[in-house]
C-alpha cells in the first residue's frame, strides 16, 4: 500500500495488541499530519479452525461449536445451521418452534444493538451513554436468561426444534421489559440526534454513498444506513418472518449518524415484532424427529444476524458428520468499506469508523489467504503432512 | 442544539440505588430455567449412552458396573460442561437434569470438578478399584489425581 509519489509518508500501525481495541486486528494508517491518506487492514489473528473442527463432530455437536463462532450473535449461528440441517434432512419444524426461534433471534438483536450503541458511544468518548445503555441491556440479558437459562450462548435450538417453551408469565415479563427498553431507546435516539458534542463525532463522518456500499458489498445496518434496502428477513423470509414481516429500516445519510439512526430504528421495529409474535404464538409441539444420519446433499442457507447477512453452506455425504461446513459472517463483508471511507478523515475518527460497522473479529477469522506467487506449489494431502512433519522436526 | 444531554439522567441516578447487584452478600434466586450443575438419576438409566454421544464437550462418561442389572456410574466433568442442555434433551428416560440452585461451581482445584453419580456401593467399588496399584484408567480417576 506504500504510495511511491509521497516518499515521506508516515504510517501509524495499530494492533494487533492495542489498548484501544478489544479484539486483535492490525491496521496501518498512512497519515499526512492528522489526515489519513491510506488504510490497510490485516485480519486473521483469532483464526480457530472451527470449519475444520466441524468435520470431526456429529451434526448435533456442531450446533454448539458453531454457536461459539461469535459471542454476541451466537444464537443466529445455531439457528441458521439448524435450519440448514433440517432442510437437508427434509423435515419441517412445528410452527411454535419457529416462533420461539424468531423471538429469541429478535431478542438477540436487541441485546446486540444496545451493546453496539454503548461501544460506539465509548469510542466516541461518551462514556455516560455507554454506561447507561449497557445498564439497560441487562434487561434483555435477564429476559434471555429467564427463557433459556444461559446469558450468552442460549443454545435455544435443537436439530428439529427448540429446547424450551415460552409460557404466558414469561411472555408478560418480555412485554414489560420491552416497554422499559422502548422508552429508553426513544431517549437514546434523542441523545444521539441532538447532543451537539456527540454529533460532532458522527455527523458527516465516514460517509458512504449507496453506490459505494453496493460496490463494496456492504451488508446489514451498514448497508441500510447508506440507502441499500438489503435485509434477508424481507428478501427471503425464513422462520416466522413470512407471517410477520419486518419493516425495513433504511436511511440515506451514509454517515455514522445514519448508522446510529438505522440501528435504533431497527430496535423499535424489533420491539413491535416481538410483541406481535408473542400475541400470535401458535400452539403445538416444540420438536420434530430428525434422523441422526443426514441424507446426502448440499444446501446454502441465509439468515439476518444483527450485523447483516450470515451465510452457511452445508454438505453432507449421508453420515452422522458433515462433509464440509462453510460460514460467511457479515463482519467480513463490511471490512472493505473501512479502508475505503477512512481516507480523508482525521486519525482520531478511526476508532469511531471501525466501530461504525459493528465489527466482530472472531466472527470473520476463519480463512487466511497468502498471495505469494513466486513460491507457490500444489501439495497433495500426504505431501502436506510430510512437509508439516519435516518443518517441525 | 443540546450540550450535556444526559445530565438529567445522571442527576436522577444520584438519588437511586446502584444498578449493580450486591453479590455475593445478597444472593438473588436464579430463574427456574437456569442451567446449572448436571444431576443424574441412576435408577432410571437404561445405559443407551445417547447423552454421551451428543455431548459437544466430552463432559460425561458412563461406566458400566453391571449391564444386566442396569448398574451404571456417571462421571461428570463439571469443568468441561458448557451447560447446553443437549444431554437432558437427548435422554428419553428423564434421568438427567440441570439444577437451577447449584450454579456456584468455582473452585481453586480440579478435584471437585469430577463428580460421580450412581449407587453409593458402585462408586465406592469403582474408586477402590482405581486406587489399587496397576489399575487401568478406564474406570475411576488415575491414582495420581486421587492423591
Amino acid at each position: 500500500m506504500t504510495n511511491q509519489s509521497q516518499p515521506q509518508k508516515f504510517i501509524v500501525p495499530i494492533g494487533p495488541q492495542h489498548p484501544a481495541l478489544k479484539e486483535p486486528g492490525h491496521f496501518e494508517f498512512g497519515v499526512d499530519g492528522e489526515i489519513v491518506t491510506s488504510a490497510t487492514i490485516r485480519l486473521g489473528f483469532v483464526h480457530r479452525g472451527i470449519e475444520k473442527a466441524t468435520e470431526d463432530r456429529t451434526w448435533v455437536q456442531n450446533l454448539y461449536l458453531l454457536e461459539r463462532i461469535c459471542g454476541i450473535c451466537s444464537n443466529i449461528h445455531g439457528t441458521v445451521y439448524a435450519i440448514g440441517v433440517e432442510k437437508l434432512a427434509g423435515v419441517e419444524i412445528p410452527p411454535r418452534a419457529k416462533y420461539i426461534r424468531t423471538i429469541v433471534a429478535e431478542l438477540e438483536r436487541v441485546h446486540s444493538h444496545l451493546l453496539w450503541l454503548g461501544v460506539a458511544a465509548h469510542e466516541g468518548g461518551f462514556d455516560t451513554l455507554f454506561m447507561y445503555s449497557w445498564r439497560d441491556r441487562e434487561t434483555v440479558m435477564d429476559l434471555l436468561e429467564g427463557l433459556s437459562g444461559n446469558r450468552v450462548n442460549y443454545s435455544t435450538n435443537l436439530i428439529g426444534g427448540v429446547k424450551f417453551d415460552i409460557n404466558e408469565k414469561q411472555a408478560d415479563e418480555i412485554r414489560r421489559g420491552l416497554d422499559f427498553l422502548e422508552e429508553r431507546t426513544h431517549y437514546y435516539m434523542k441523545v444521539v440526534t441532538t447532543d451537539e458534542t456527540f454529533l460532532g463525532r458522527t455527523r458527516d463522518i465516514g460517509t458512504m454513498t449507496r453506490e459505494q456500499a453496493e460496490l463494496l458489498g456492504a451488508v446489514g445496518p451498514t448497508a441500510r444506513a447508506s440507502g441499500v434496502p438489503r435485509d434477508v428477513r424481507s428478501e427471503s423470509p425464513y422462520l416466522a418472518y413470512n407471517e410477520h414481516p419486518i419493516q425495513l429500516q433504511v436511511h440515506d445519510g451514509g454517515d455514522l449518524l445514519a448508522r446510529f439512526i438505522v440501528r435504533l430504528n431497527e430496535l423499535f421495529d424489533t420491539y413491535r415484532l416481538i410483541r406481535e409474535l408473542l400475541d400470535h404464538m401458535p400452539a403445538g409441539d416444540l420438536t420434530v424427529r430428525v434422523p441422526r444420519r443426514i441424507p446426502e446433499g448440499e444446501v446454502l442457507i441465509r439468515g439476518e444476524a444483527p450485523r447483516g447477512e450470515l451465510v452457511y453452506y452445508l454438505k453432507s455425504s449421508g453420515s452422522d458428520k458433515p462433509d464440509r461446513i462453510k460460514v460467511r459472517t457479515p463482519s467480513l463483508c463490511n471490512w472493505g468499506t473501512i479502508s475505503h471511507v477512512a481516507v480523508g478523515h482525521k486519525l482520531a475518527d478511526m476508532p469511531m469508523l471501525l466501530v461504525g460497522i459493528d465489527p466482530c473479529f472472531s466472527c470473520n477469522d476463519r480463512l487466511v489467504t497468502v498471495n505469494n506467487t513466486q513460491n507457490s506449489q500444489d501439495l497433495t494431502w500426504d505431501a502436506l503432512r510430510r512437509y508439516g512433519i519435516e518443518y517441525y522436526k | 442544539m443540546t450540550i450535556g444531554s444526559m445530565f438529567g439522567n445522571i442527576l436522577r441516578s444520584l438519588f437511586k440505588k446502584p444498578a449493580t447487584e450486591n453479590y455475593p452478600f445478597v444472593r438473588k434466586d436464579a430463574p427456574a430455567a437456569l442451567r446449572g450443575k448436571l444431576f443424574y438419576d441412576p435408577e432410571k438409566c437404561t445405559g443407551c449412552q445417547l447423552c454421551i454421544k451428543d455431548c459437544p464437550a466430552d463432559a460425561i462418561e458412563l461406566i458400566v458396573v453391571d449391564k444386566v442389572n442396569k448398574r451404571f456410574v456417571m462421571r461428570y466433568h463439571m469443568d468441561r460442561c458448557t451447560f447446553c442442555d443437549q444431554c437432558v434433551q437427548s435422554c428419553r428416560f428423564n434421568c438427567l437434569n440441570l439444577s437451577d440452585e447449584q450454579w456456584e461451581m468455582a473452585s481453586l482445584s480440579r478435584t471437585p470438578m469430577e463428580v460421580y453419580y450412581g449407587r453409593d456401593e458402585d462408586i465406592k467399588f469403582l474408586l477402590e478399584k482405581a486406587a489399587q496399584p496397576g489399575a487401568d484408567d478406564s474406570c475411576g480417576p488415575a491414582p495420581a489425581e486421587q492423591a
